[in-house]
């Protein structure tokens, strides 16, 4: 490896060898839009060079061109770019850009290394804009930030926990129990986006009942991420798009781009955001009389005396608490604050921010800080060879608290579900806390003295190298080299203090996890650009990849602590628990783009990947594509409606390798008397275990009119997964409860439309407005086991269930005497959101985003576990059948699932934010001032009965959508103030 | 200049060739595997999965004793989390047993992993060169014992619907072996262990909970007591009798002579989950009213049952008293022992109608817990009566109640607490094993 470096690093030195003093042209211009007003910060490069410069403030440029001139490519974001010819005759340039509504002339990488603009994409690329992620009401961290902003995506939040925690599923499940997130590529190094349980399952007891899978409802680490540092996100939704990924992009890729300093003057932005966070819907109470509380007794007499009495001395004592409002009712206070500054000269340029965010959570002692450092730094060595460099700091603290499933009543949710609102809970005038009566713990006394704290430091830093070293009039070869490494260590910290109810037998329980995950990739690529005739172009692009990881956590769980000591060695009893994670994939690729008359595009590439997760770590798997578009405007089209018309069809595959060691069947360790013991695992490994393949066939329609002010674009896709992982459940008999196989096919199909308008475009109105549909349906179309229930708690409270020829996401249960059933699919029955941009009254700025989920349900246990303990708001209420609905509700269990099958649909106004830009510096060294205020999560109509619709209590796998007693959900409300210096 | 770069260029490919072609196999990092121990395994290892078998033969018993309890109303488990041990479990309303809920799954999984090991260790034991001929009769003896002990904790579960035998090959499942043939077998790989037992040499340690009965002979005696228990049910009288002379069995000596699983919080070890703080709320282990209505009056075992500050109820139930039979979190819970020995000592002389020993049985219990002798009839009906009574309190909330009175065919006598509850026979097979 080292010795490769080596040898890259000569390549790129002879490429940079000083070039012969050639004649010189000094170029200088303005760019302004169509009103004339000047465009800031516009590109303005020299074609086949790494030479270029940007616009100041004021739309003036210069760039001193070698030779006898060139041609020059002018683009700035939202506008259309243009090219012109320059020589020493026409060195004074005046530049107008026009807008780009339906972003035709975006640039998108389709390649590791190769891009190519929109209008001859052959994909439906979504793209989310800077100012679309952080522009609006900005969300706590950047997975929230992208939800209801990718066409084709089902994103869906785990919980109200801060400091995120959220599932991305592009274009429908990808897999079941392999990866089912994207692969997140930060300026071209792979991101770490897995969730570390904290350990709570040795409090709660939760996966040891009805679901051994882990329910501690981690946040994703991707949420790390600033999203106020990102430019722009590309999403590659699937295989055809992401082949060039080869086996890490079955479930798409997110490609993320981070601001970049550019030339000109340098600019000092500060922003100031400050908001509160409350809980977006209280549930109520139970209303309580003394003959329901008298119920609580059930038949014994003395018992229901002792109850009865309770209530009405609490009712005399005017002491009826709200108990919800208590727990979750707080109003948080947010504050965000940055300083970035960027600015550069003709060969160096540069990106720095620094920031902090600190929100507290709608439950005392819960909330969110991240606080970080970013640069990023250009450098041209000369006009044919450019580096990047990026680093990034981060430095967050989620303090999440105690919720979720749990089997010994000490989750917030839990304990409050059987906790009637007339017992007393708060701490006497000592500081003691009353046992509470109804519940193994007090959440009153669990919310002031547990702690569940993950801690993160993390490094993410990259370069990239472009290097021109073969260069003529119609050819250009480039050496590209990319890579980075993301290095993060997590400490979680899950503290239960001795004097807790629930740890009365463990004497208090202090679990200590620390993880240490590296991960470190690179591609090195050669990309060879020969204009064989005008109107033929071919881009050849090679080269080879490396990923490895190593993640290694360690848990300490350590019971019977000192009281007040949180050191894991403060205890008499100590259980250390380790897991690690090793793998190497390596890739070699060829990619070859064709540009005929710019118009059409044909692509053609093959990745081959092998991994030491696989089977056989040596073998290695082809992932092949194939693009076609034709912008028939650009060709056979001229005049008639049709501003820009494409047609394009993609195919591709992509893989998804086996989760580290499914290839092995261990024997875990299980001591007695202080005696080492092996037992064998539940996980029956497969020594065969292969990756699954997704394919994927997409085609579209693209078409633009009335001046490209109304843009359409219409993609349908056909996305097929062979030998998907399943770790399915064994006959208990052979010792194994689950074992990895490659268990059948799936498929998903789906439609995607968007349509991009500008309505208004008046000199002092401008309205900008997108509208996107989407739908996806799965089937597992072959499957060689027998069907899999998995996912939930079993029948009786319906679950998922992996069937052939079903929906893969059919939630299923028993309904009396049908025997067991289908009652629900997760997946919704579509999708749309609309995106607005107003711009008004010369400074005034209005967006706002509407997110429809249509349909798709959820498995609702939060109204169970409620209705069991007597306390749901509506248990007295008459329903339909003439019987109070609690009661008959909770006398279904075992009869029928059908209740706890919940359609989840919802609107939701998930952001609205007024922005003015001050039209008059108050000094002159401030150059904008903007003021705003938003809010997030405002609004929501949804039929669902529980705190949230987006719930899930099993975290980002398979089987999102599973309410049991979440932290709720939250609105958010900012005031911003953004200074320009 | 042009020369240099297209080397540099060939160069570079040729790299990129040679970086694509490092290879690397990451083994497992997160333990031993299976293989590891198939071939030449060391007496190290084999202990080590000796010491495994024990630990995990723990594993879900909670789940196995509440499932049991619940059904032969000894007792309630009440959890605020988890509604189907008051519906299925008593088969309330019209709720059932499910073929797929943890009250059965965990407990089944986790016998036949037992059961794995157990035939782990004896191809371990099998294929190692470096273990004593006698040695090796050692772990194949203790294996073929927890291996035939667990099998039946499943057959009581499932009862008429039969286990699987022969698990050795995960690929190749024996057929499932109805009740009696079960029980059968099940009594031949005793008598095999025992077979294997005799003459050999114990190079494995056990826990203190088979203090007394860790070496070649004291694992013959705990192999026998298992036998005794198989042997009276299947009625075979004769055999139970024998079965107890070669076991731990004296009839006047302690109650709790025998082999136990332990508890601690030691590393990797495990903590007795059956505990329940007394008067606890949420998660509650409950005595069924009955216990406390029908015991008799001066009955030392009401200990086993202790009053509440007050009572407790959920989904229609209530019991005022806390199930107290595990007192910690680290009390021992025994596998089998003198007392329930004692028991089918009478239960045997019962059935071959030599009542006058076993009323000598029986109020050596009656006795040993504050109670007069027997003065009912002496009649085989009375005295099964008494013996089953006997065994009701005795061996409460250790797993029995329910196959006791099912052995008797009995469960019609369980009493049911609500309208619409049942008393199950048996559990189905789990889904996964159809």
């Amino acid at each position: 490896m080292r010795q490769m470096l080596k040898q890259a690093l000569l390549v790129f030195m002879i490429a940079s060898l000083p070039t012969l003093l050639w004649a010189q042209v000094p170029v200088s211009g303005t760019v302004t839009d169509g009103t004339g007003k000047p465009v800031p910060g516009a590109s303005v490069r020299l074609r086949n060079s790494n030479l270029g410069t940007s616009s100041d403030a004021n739309g003036k440029f210069t760039l001193t061109l070698p030779g006898n001139g060139g041609t020059l490519e002018i683009s700035a974001v939202s506008f259309k770019s243009q090219t012109i010819s320059v020589t020493a005759a026409n060195a004074t340039l005046s530049v107008q850009l026009t807008e780009d509504v339906g972003k035709l002339d975006e640039v998108i990488v389709t390649g590791l290394a190769t891009s190519v603009k929109r209008k001859n994409l052959a994909n439906a690329v979504a793209t989310i804009s800077s100012k679309d992620l952080t522009g609006g009401a900005p969300a706590q961290t950047l997975d929230a930030a992208m939800n209801g902003k990718v066409t084709g995506a089902y994103i869906n939040a785990n919980s109200g926990a801060p400091g995120g925690g959220i599932s991305i599923k592009l274009r429908g499940v990808t897999s079941v129990f392999g990866n089912t997130q994207p692969l997140y590529v930060i300026d071209g190094v792979f991101i770490d986006n897995s969730s570390t349980p904290a350990g709570l399952n040795s409090v709660t007891g939760a996966a040891r009942g009805g679901s051994s899978s882990n329910q501690d409802n981690p946040s994703s680490r991707i949420a790390d991420i600033r999203a106020e540092d990102i430019e722009n996100i590309e999403i590659l939704k699937g295989a055809s798009a992401a082949a060039i990924y080869g086996s890490k992009a079955a479930a798409g890729v997110v490609l993320i781009t981070t601001k970049r300093g550019k030339a000109g003057q340098t600019k000092v932005s500060f922003a100031q955001d400050l908001g509160f966070v409350k809980i977006r819907k209280l549930l109520g109470n139970r209303t309580w009389t003394a003959e329901r509380a008298e119920e609580l007794g059930g038949n014994d007499a003395p018992t229901r005396a002792a109850r009865r009495q309770e209530f009405l001395d609490a009712q005399a004592a005017g002491k009826i608490y709200d108990y919800e409002k208590e727990m979750y009712g707080q109003t948080g206070f947010t504050r965000n604050s940055s300083i970035s500054v960027s600015g550069g000269g003709e060969k160096t340029s540069f990106f720095f921010s620094a920031f902090q965010k600190d929100e507290e959570g709608i439950v005392k002692r819960t909330g969110y800080r991240n606080s970080g450092l970013r640069l990023n730094v250009d450098h041209r060595l000369n006009d044919n060879v450019k580096i990047g460099v990026s680093a990034n700091y981060i430095n967050s603290s989620a303090d999440r608290a105690l919720t979720n499933n749990d089997n010994n009543s000490v989750t917030f949710g839990v304990a409050l579900s059987s906790t009637p609102s007339f017992t007393e809970l708060h701490p006497d005038a000592l500081g003691n806390y009353p046992r509470n009566k109804y519940s193994a713990s007090n959440p009153i006394q669990s919310r002031d003295l547990v702690t569940n704290n993950e801690a993160v430091d993390r490094f993410v830093t990259g370069i990239n190298v472009d290097a021109i070293f073969q260069k003529s009039t119609n050819s250009t070869t480039r050496f590209i080299g990319r890579g980075g490494i993301d290095f993060y260590s997590l400490k979680t910290t899950a503290l239960f203090p001795n004097s807790l109810q629930f740890q009365q037998v463990n004497q208090g329980t202090n679990v200590q996890g620390l993880t240490r995950s590296l991960n470190a990739n690179y591609i090195l690529s050669l990309v060879n650009n020969l204009a064989a005739s005008p109107n033929l172009n071919f881009t050849t692009s090679a080269g080879i990849t490396q990923e490895q990881g190593d993640y290694n956590n360690l848990l300490n769980v350590a019971t019977k602590i000192v009281a007040g000591q949180t050191n894991v060695d403060q205890a008499s009893a100590l259980t250390a628990n380790q897991l690690r994670n090793k793998y190497q994939d390596n890739g070699i690729f060829v990619q070859e783009e064709v540009g005929i008359i710019d118009a059409i595009t044909l692509t053609a590439g093959v990745r081959f990947d092998k991994s030491t997760n696989n089977g056989d770590p040596n073998k290695y798997y082809a992932y092949p594509k194939a693009a076609f578009s034709w912008n028939l405007t650009n060709s056979i089209l001229d005049g008639g409606p049709f501003s820009n018309l494409k047609i394009r069809a993609a195919y591709g595959q992509a893989g998804n390798f086996p989760a580290f060691g499914s290839k092995f069947t261990l024997m875990n360790i299980f001591n007695i008397d202080a005696t080492t013991g092996l037992l064998v695992s539940t996980l029956r490994g497969s020594p065969d275990i292969a990756p699954e393949r997704t394919s994927e066939l997409e085609a579209g329609v693209d078409f633009s009119l009335l001046n490209s002010r109304l843009n359409f674009e219409v993609t349908v896709y056909d996305k097929r997964i062979k030998d998907f992982l399943l770790q399915r459940p064994v006959a208990g008999s052979t010792g194994f409860s689950t074992e990895w196989v490659n268990a059948g096919n799936l498929r998903n199909r789906g439609l995607e439309v968007s349509v991009n308008a500008q309505p208004v475009a008046t000199k002092s109105v401008r309205w900008n407005t997108t509208l996107n549909f989407w739908l996806n349906r799965s089937k597992v179309t072959q499957l060689d086991v027998a069907p899999v229930v998995l996912g939930a708690f079993g029948n009786t409270l319906g679950n998922f269930k992996i069937e052939e020829g079903q929906s893969a996401t059919q939630i299923v249960g028993i309904d009396g005497t049908n025997g067991v059933i289908k009652l629900g699919d997760a997946e919704p029955r579509f999708q749309m959101n609309w995106f607005n941009e107003l711009n008004f009254l010369n400074g005034f700025s209005l967006r706002w985003l509407f997110h429809w989920k249509h349909k798709g349900d959820v498995i609702n246990l939060s109204q169970l576990l409620t209705d069991l303990g007597s306390t749901t708001p509506d248990y007295d209420d008459i329903g339909a059948d003439g019987k109070a609905k609690g009661p008959a509700r909770a006398a279904l269990v075992g009869v029928t699932a059908r209740p706890f099958v919940q359609e989840a649909g919802y609107l939701r106004l998930r952001e609205v934010a007024l922005y003015y830009t001050l039209p008059k510096m108050p000094i002159d060294f401030i150059k904008s001032v903007r003021v705003g205020v938003s809010a997030n999560n405002y609004f929501t109509s949804t039929k669902y009965s529980n705190y949230d619709p987006e719930v899930s209590n099993f975290g980002t796998g398979f089987s999102t959508g599973v309410d049991v007693m979440p932290f709720p959900a939250s609105k958010r409300a900012t005031f911003h103030l953004l200074v320009d210096f | 200049m042009k020369n240099s770069k297209i080397v540099s260029v060939l160069y570079l490919l040729a790299l990129m060739g040679l970086g694509a072609s490092c290879k690397k196999e990451i083994g497992s990092l997160n333990g031993s595997t299976i293989e590891e121990l198939s071939s030449n395994a060391t007496k190290f290892q084999l202990n080590n999965v000796v010491t495994g078998t024990e630990s995990g033969m723990r594993n879900s018993i909670d789940f196995y004793l509440d499932a049991v309890g619940m059904i032969g109303r000894e007792m309630y488990r009440f959890a605020g989390s988890e509604p189907r041990y008051t519906s299925d479990l008593l088969g309330g309303g019209n709720a059932t047993l499910n073929n797929n809920t943890f009250y059965l799954t965990n407990p089944w999984n986790a016998r036949y992993r037992v059961v794995k090991n157990c035939n782990i260790l004896i191809d371990a034991a099998n294929n190692s060169t470096l273990i004593f001929p006698e040695e090796k009769k050692g772990y194949l003896g203790f294996a073929k014992t927890i291996k035939a002990y667990h099998l039946l904790l499943n057959l009581n579960l499932t009862y008429t619907n039969g286990v699987r035998i022969d698990v050795n090959d995960p690929d190749k499942l024996g057929a499932f072996v109805p009740y009696e043939d079960a029980l059968t077998q099940i009594a031949a790989m005793l008598d095999e262990a025992k077979t294997d037992l005799t003459g050999s040499t114990i190079a494995f340690t056990l826990s203190s909970g088979f203090d007394g009965l860790n070496d070649a002979a004291g694992l013959i005696k705990f192999n026998r007591a298992l036998a005794a228990r198989v042997a009276v049910y299947r009625k075979q009288w004769g055999p139970a009798l024998t079965a107890l002379n070669e076991s731990f069995f004296s009839l006047n000596g302690s109650f709790t002579t025998g082999a136990y699983h332990v508890f601690s919080s030691g590393p990797n070890d495990q903590l007795n989950l059956t505990f329940f703080p007394q008067n606890n709320t949420g998660e509650i282990r409950l005595a069924h009213p009955s216990f406390a209505a029908n015991i008799t009056p001066g009955d030392d075992r009401i200990a086993k049952a202790t009053l509440r500050t007050s009572a407790a109820s959920l989904d229609g139930l209530t019991s005022n008293r806390d199930v107290w039979v595990y007192t910690s979190s680290t009390a021992s819970m025994p596998i089998i022992r003198n007392e329930e020995l004692i028991l089918i000592y009478a239960e045997a002389k019962i059935n071959q109608t030599q009542l006058p020993d076993a009323i000598v049985a029986l109020n050596r219990i009656r006795t040993g817990h504050n109670l007069a002798v027997y003065s009912g009839a002496v009649t085989q009906a009375a005295l099964i009566t008494e013996m089953l009574f006997q065994r009701r309190y005795s061996l409460y909330f250790e797993g029995h109640r329910w196959v006791d009175m099912r052995r008797y065919g009995n469960l019609g006598q369980l009493p049911l607490d609500r309208a619409g509850d049942d008393v199950w026979e048996k559990f189905p097979l789990p889904l996964t094993e159809n």
